[in-house]
C-alpha cells in the first residue's frame, strides 16, 4: 500500500464552536491532560457536538450508563476529530446503528422547579468535565 | 370516559378567580411565564432560519398524522426486533391495567417515575397505589406536587407556583428535621431522598418525547437527568406514550428536537437528551432487561380525521402557555389537572367531548400569540373560534347564550334594529347596564363605557 495515511481531519473553528458552547452549558473543558479528580466516573465519548456543546455517550459493555449517572463527578473523554457541527451530522454519522441507550449529554444536571431558580445536581453528577484529546495519530506503516 | 381530563361547567370561572386575587401567584406567573417566553425568543432567534425548520417540522408531524397507523406498525416491528414489547391501549383503563400487570408480574413495590403527562392522563398513580404498589415521581417538580398531593399547572414547569417555604415544609416532612427554605439544601435533600428510589425501584416509568418508527427509539428529553436514571436503573422500563408521538426516521427527529427545547425552555438540547433503542443488549452491565411500550389512544383517534387533526402535531414543548394572555392570568389550574394554556384548551375537549370541558374553548383572547409561538404551526387561536363554533352547532352552549346571539344578528341586520340597539345601550348604560346573563359575562371584564354621543349623531364635514 503506497498510498499516503490521511490524517482525520480536526476542524479548530469546530471545535473552537464546541469548547464555547459546552462551557456555557457548565462544562469545564480540559485540553489534553486529563484532571484526577477522585471517585469520577469516566466515559469514552463517542462524538463532540458543536453547534449545541454536546458530549455523545454510547452505551456498550465497557460503557455502563452508571458512569455517567451516579458519581457526583463525571468526566468524557472526546477526541477532536469527532466533533460534529449538530444532531443532523450525529444521526447521519451512526446511519441507523443505534446503542441501546444514547445520551446526548449537555451540561450538568440542572432543574429549575423551584422558583425558577438555576439548581445544579439535582439527580445526576453535579460537575461535568470534558477532556479533548488530539486526534488519533495515523497507524505506524506496517514494518517492511 | 377519562374523567382525569373532563371538567365541570363553570369550574374554569371559579378556579381563575381565585387566582386573579391572590397576589403572590400573579406575580410569580408573570414572572416566571414571561421569562419563559424571552427565553425561546432568544433561543429562537439564534437559529438560522427558524421558520424554514418551524415549516418541516410542521410537514414531518403531519405526515405522521396522515398514516399514523402506518408508522406505529413499523415503529412496533422496530421495537419488537430489538427484543422489546409494545401494546396498544384505546382507553386510561386499559393502559393502567396494562402496567398495572406487568408491575405485579414482576412482583414490584415501588415504581420510579420521571415525568409524563401521558401517565397523568391515565392516572397512572392512583392504580398502582389501588394496586399496592408505591409509585414515586422523581421529576423535582412533581416530586414536590406528589407529596402535597396535587397536580402540575405547567407541562414543563408543573411546580411554577410553589415557593421555596412551602417546598421546605414537605421535605421537613420527610426528613423528620428542618430543611432550610434555601435552595441548594432543598436540592440537596430532594437527591438523597430520590437516589434511593432510583437504586431499589423495581419499574422504572417514563413518557415518550418522541419515537422514531425506522429504528423503534424511544426519545426522553430531561435536565435533572432523572429520566436517564429511571430508564438506566430498575430492571424494567415501561414507557408510556400517546399514540401520535412518533417520526418516521431520526433526521425528522433531529428536525423536532431542535426547535423542542428551545420553544419549551430556550436551550439548545436540554442537559440530556436519551435515546432508547431496546432493552439492554447482550455484555452491558446496567440498563432495563425488560422494556415495554404502552401506546394510549384515549381520543386521540377523535382528531385524526376532520377540522382538529393538526393538533396532533403537538410536541408539547409549552411555548403557547408562555404567551397566552389568559393563561399568564389564570395559571393551569383552571384548565384541569393535566393539560393547560392554550394547547390544552383546544386538546382536553377534543379528547374528552365538548360536552365534559365547555368553557374551554373560551379560555383564550383569540389573539394569535399561541399560533405565533408554536413551533410546528398548529393555528391554535383558530382552532379554539372553531371549537366555539361546534360549541353552539352541538347545542352545547346554554340556551341563554343562543337566543341572544340570535337577537343580536336579527337586529343587526338591518339600519333600524342597529340604531334601536345602539340608543336603547345608551340608556340602559346608567341604569346598570349588564343584568343577568350578561353581568356573567362583564364580572372579570373591563366594559367599556359608551361615548356621550354617537359617532353617527356627529355634526359632519
Amino acid at each position: 500500500m503506497a498510498e499516503p495515511v490521511t490524517e482525520p481531519a480536526v476542524d479548530p473553528a469546530l471545535v473552537a464552536r464546541f469548547v464555547a458552547n459546552a462551557t456555557a452549558n457548565g462544562f469545564t473543558v480540559h485540553r489534553g491532560a486529563a484532571p484526577l479528580i477522585e471517585g469520577a466516573g469516566v466515559s469514552v465519548a463517542s462524538y463532540g457536538l458543536a453547534e449545541s456543546g454536546s458530549v455523545v455517550l454510547a452505551a456498550a459493555p465497557d460503557e455502563p450508563r452508571a458512569n455517567s449517572l451516579l458519581p457526583d463527578v463525571h468526566v468524557s473523554l472526546l477526541r477532536e476529530e469527532l466533533i460534529l457541527p449538530g444532531l443532523p451530522e450525529l444521526f447521519a454519522a451512526l446511519s441507523g446503528r443505534l446503542p441501546s441507550a444514547l445520551a446526548i449529554v449537555s451540561g450538568p444536571s440542572k432543574s429549575a422547579d423551584i422558583e425558577q431558580l438555576l439548581a445544579v445536581g439535582v439527580h445526576g453528577p453535579k460537575e461535568e468535565h470534558v477532556v479533548l484529546l488530539p486526534a488519533a495519530p495515523p497507524p505506524a506503516a506496517p514494518p517492511q | 370516559m377519562s374523567s382525569k381530563l373532563s371538567q365541570p361547567v363553570g369550574s374554569f370561572r371559579v378556579i381563575a378567580r381565585g387566582k386573579l386575587g391572590d397576589e403572590r401567584i400573579q406575580g410569580v406567573l408573570d414572572l416566571s411565564v414571561t421569562r419563559l417566553r424571552d427565553l425561546r425568543l432568544d433561543a429562537w432567534s439564534g437559529l438560522e432560519d427558524v421558520e424554514a425548520l418551524r415549516e418541516r417540522a410542521h410537514e414531518i408531524r403531519m405526515r405522521v398524522v396522515d398514516d399514523l397507523e402506518g408508522y406505529l406498525d413499523q415503529f412496533q416491528r422496530s421495537v419488537e426486533r430489538l427484543g422489546g414489547h409494545v401494546h396498544r391501549a384505546g382507553t386510561p383503563e386499559e393502559a393502567v391495567a396494562l402496567i398495572v400487570a406487568i408491575c405485579e408480574r414482576r412482583g414490584a413495590k415501588l415504581v420510579a417515575k420521571s415525568k409524563s403527562m401521558a401517565t397523568e392522563e391515565i392516572g397512572l398513580n392512583g392504580a398502582l397505589e389501588a394496586a399496592g404498589i408505591r409509585p414515586v415521581e422523581t421529576d423535582l417538580g412533581e416530586y414536590i406536587l406528589q407529596l402535597g398531593g396535587e397536580h402540575p399547572v405547567h407541562i414543563v414547569a408543573p411546580a411554577i407556583e410553589k415557593t421555596k417555604e412551602q417546598v421546605a415544609e414537605l421535605f421537613s416532612a420527610i426528613e423528620g428535621r428542618a430543611v432550610p427554605a434555601e435552595l441548594e439544601a432543598l436540592t440537596a435533600s430532594a437527591r438523597r431522598q430520590l437516589r434511593e428510589v432510583f437504586l431499589t425501584a423495581d419499574v422504572g416509568v417514563t413518557g415518550c418525547n418522541m419515537a422514531v418508527a425506522e429504528t423503534g427509539t424511544v426519545t426522553l428529553v430531561t435536565n435533572e437527568g432523572n429520566g436517564r436514571l429511571v430508564s438506566s436503573l430498575p430492571p424494567c422500563h415501561v414507557v408510556v406514550m400517546g399514540m401520535e408521538r412518533v417520526v418516521p426516521t431520526l433526521d425528522d427527529l433531529s428536525v423536532i428536537l431542535r426547535l423542542l427545547a428551545r420553544s419549551a425552555t430556550g436551550q439548545k438540547l436540554s442537559s440530556y437528551t436519551t435515546l432508547i433503542t431496546g432493552p439492554r443488549r447482550e455484555g452491558e452491565t446496567d440498563g432495563p432487561e425488560e422494556l415495554h411500550v404502552v401506546i394510549i389512544d384515549n381520543g386521540r383517534t377523535n382528531l385524526l380525521h376532520g377540522r382538529y387533526r393538526e393538533m396532533l402535531a403537538c410536541i408539547r414543548c409549552g411555548a403557547c402557555l408562555n404567551v397566552c394572555p389568559v393563561f399568564r392570568k389564570t395559571g393551569g389550574a383552571a384548565y384541569g389537572p393535566v393539560y393547560s394554556g392554550p394547547m390544552g384548551a383546544v386538546l382536553v375537549p377534543l379528547y374528552v367531548g365538548l360536552g365534559n370541558a365547555p368553557d374551554l374553548p373560551h379560555a383564550s383572547t383569540l389573539c394569535g400569540a399561541c399560533t405565533e409561538a408554536c413551533p410546528v404551526k398548529i393555528p391554535l387561536h383558530e382552532l379554539l373560534l372553531d371549537l366555539r363554533r361546534d360549541l353552539v352547532q352541538q347545542g352545547v352552549s346554554p340556551r341563554w347564550e343562543r337566543v341572544a346571539f340570535t337577537l343580536w344578528s336579527l337586529a343587526w341586520a338591518t339600519p333600524f334594529g342597529y340604531r334601536l340597539s345602539t340608543a336603547l345601550a345608551r340608556l340602559g348604560q346608567p341604569l346598570g347596564a349588564l343584568a343577568g346573563p350578561g353581568k356573567l359575562w362583564a364580572a372579570g371584564r373591563a366594559v367599556p363605557a359608551l361615548a356621550a354621543r354617537r359617532y353617527r349623531d356627529r355634526p359632519r364635514g
